[in-house]
């Protein structure tokens, strides 16, 4: 049973969570024993059952304390299939929440959502803005995981942790592959997945950076040019991608962006090798920089950002025009913080009644 | 914090040198992990890029407190 507090109103519950620092200073939706039963009872699960223990501070992130965090950031409960499969996510040791919760460096899972429960669960935004304010759905969903991230992990500014800035990520940073505009297989299918299954991808990431291209249909060397643009963004020398190498980093393509790239024949796997081929850096570059990070190569010698092309997720969201985004990661923990899929499992959800409250009011 | 607690769970003598920055999340570590007790010294922030001659300086001002804390 989660602990609970008492209050007159939800005014003075509301000052008490921020108080308590149980908030990320905004304003939530009371928990109340009414609207946490409503949330559990809506994943057709056990309260009590637990998705695992969630460090740093080792909470055991039950269903009903996941619901908790959902009712607190304003889900509705269609949008707990992915909440729950974001946290299932995110508890996969390959993902390294623990030392993640902990690290000075800015990062912030971003979850990454594909399939049908794009639209079954809320209307998950992959257009123009997804990643900004006036989408429920993304900016729920992500607040939910922050928000069980600090409460059932234990993540607090300063204290636990010490990210020295953070980034806006950290309030929330969901969005769904935009499917429809891609020409491109969905990237849940490139990790293994049918076209059919719902799935979140989780990726330890920054805050995204632009990479401006503009398109020249006339030019015979086009993707090339958007190719070397997007790698200098990946992992330019200032990353940690280009100094410890070897973890993930996202590239999300507008649609223009995406059908340059497809029209010049490639597919998403000769992207991914594209860019692993471009993200190297010469012995001399890394230890102008950063020497201490380049000390035990050889002068001449070179390094490559990635382990492999696959740690390069590439997916298509976004308006069209000039601006794709990449987010580059932190590449530590023992797992190299891994991206993360994980099915979304729908069948189990129930649907509720619209909630009323005592006078009647929806 | 990490690597003392696995230490002292190992039944090593384990003492973990924390800079007064990150001096609160050390306590938050310890208390986290079971071992609120674990030995710690307190070092200035930043210790790293300060260069030879100050780390020198910090780990003999420390040193004695080290090996003190390493034979209790």
């Amino acid at each position: 049973m989660t602990g609970k507090l008492f209050a007159e109103n939800e005014a003075e519950a509301l000052e008490q969570l921020h108080a308590q620092g149980l908030t990320d200073g905004l304003p939530v939706v009371i928990p109340t024993d009414e609207r946490v039963a409503r949330m559990v009872l809506a994943t057709g699960q056990a309260a009590e059952l637990t998705l695992g223990d969630m460090g740093p501070a080792g909470g055991s992130a039950t269903i009903e304390k996941i619901a908790v965090a959902a009712v607190m950031a304003g889900c509705l409960p269609d949008h707990m299939p992915v909440v729950i499969a974001a946290i299932e996510a995110i508890l996969n040791p390959a993902f390294d929440l623990t030392e993640m919760q902990a690290t000075t460096h800015c990062t912030a899972p971003l979850i990454l959502v594909n399939g049908p429960a794009r639209a079954a669960c809320g209307g998950i935004a992959s257009g123009f803005g997804a990643l900004g304010p006036g989408f429920r759905a993304n900016a729920s969903i992500g607040r939910a995981v922050r928000l069980a991230m600090m409460n059932i992990g234990g993540a607090r500014p300063g204290i636990s942790d010490m990210a020295l800035l953070g980034h806006p990520g950290k309030f929330s940073y969901c969005l769904a592959e935009d499917e429809a505009s891609s020409p491109f297989e969905p990237l849940h299918v490139s990790r293994g997945f049918s076209a059919e299954d719902s799935v979140v991808t989780v990726v330890g990431a920054e805050a995204p950076h632009s990479v401006m291209y503009s398109g020249d249909a006339d030019a015979g060397d086009d993707h090339e040019r958007l190719l070397n643009v997007l790698a200098i963004g990946l992992a330019n020398l200032a990353t940690n991608n280009a100094a410890l190498t070897g973890g993930a980093a996202v590239v999300v393509l507008n649609p223009e962006h995406a059908c340059i790239l497809a029209g010049a024949g490639l597919a998403r796997a000769d992207i991914c090798a594209a860019l692993y081929d471009r993200c190297v850096h010469t012995t001399e570059a890394l230890a102008a920089v950063n020497p201490g990070f380049a000390g035990r190569l050889k002068p001449g010698a070179v390094r490559h950002c990635f382990k492999e092309p696959s740690q390069i997720l590439v997916l298509v969201a976004g308006g069209s025009g000039l601006y794709s985004m990449v987010m580059p990661s932190w590449c530590a923990g023992g797992h190299r913080n891994e991206a993360v899929s994980q099915a979304i499992v729908l069948d189990l959800f129930c649907e509720i009644p619209v909630q009323t409250d005592t006078n009647g009011v929806v | 914090m990490r690597d003392g607690i696995e230490a002292a769970k190992q039944g090593l003598p384990a003492l973990a040198l924390v800079t007064d920055a990150f001096w609160p999340q050390g306590d938050f570590v310890a208390e986290s992990f079971g071992m609120p007790d674990l030995p710690r010294l307190q070092l200035p922030h930043p210790i790293a890029g300060t260069g030879q001659a100050r780390m020198q300086a910090v780990a003999e001002d420390l040193v004695d407190d080290m090996i003190k804390a390493l034979s209790a």
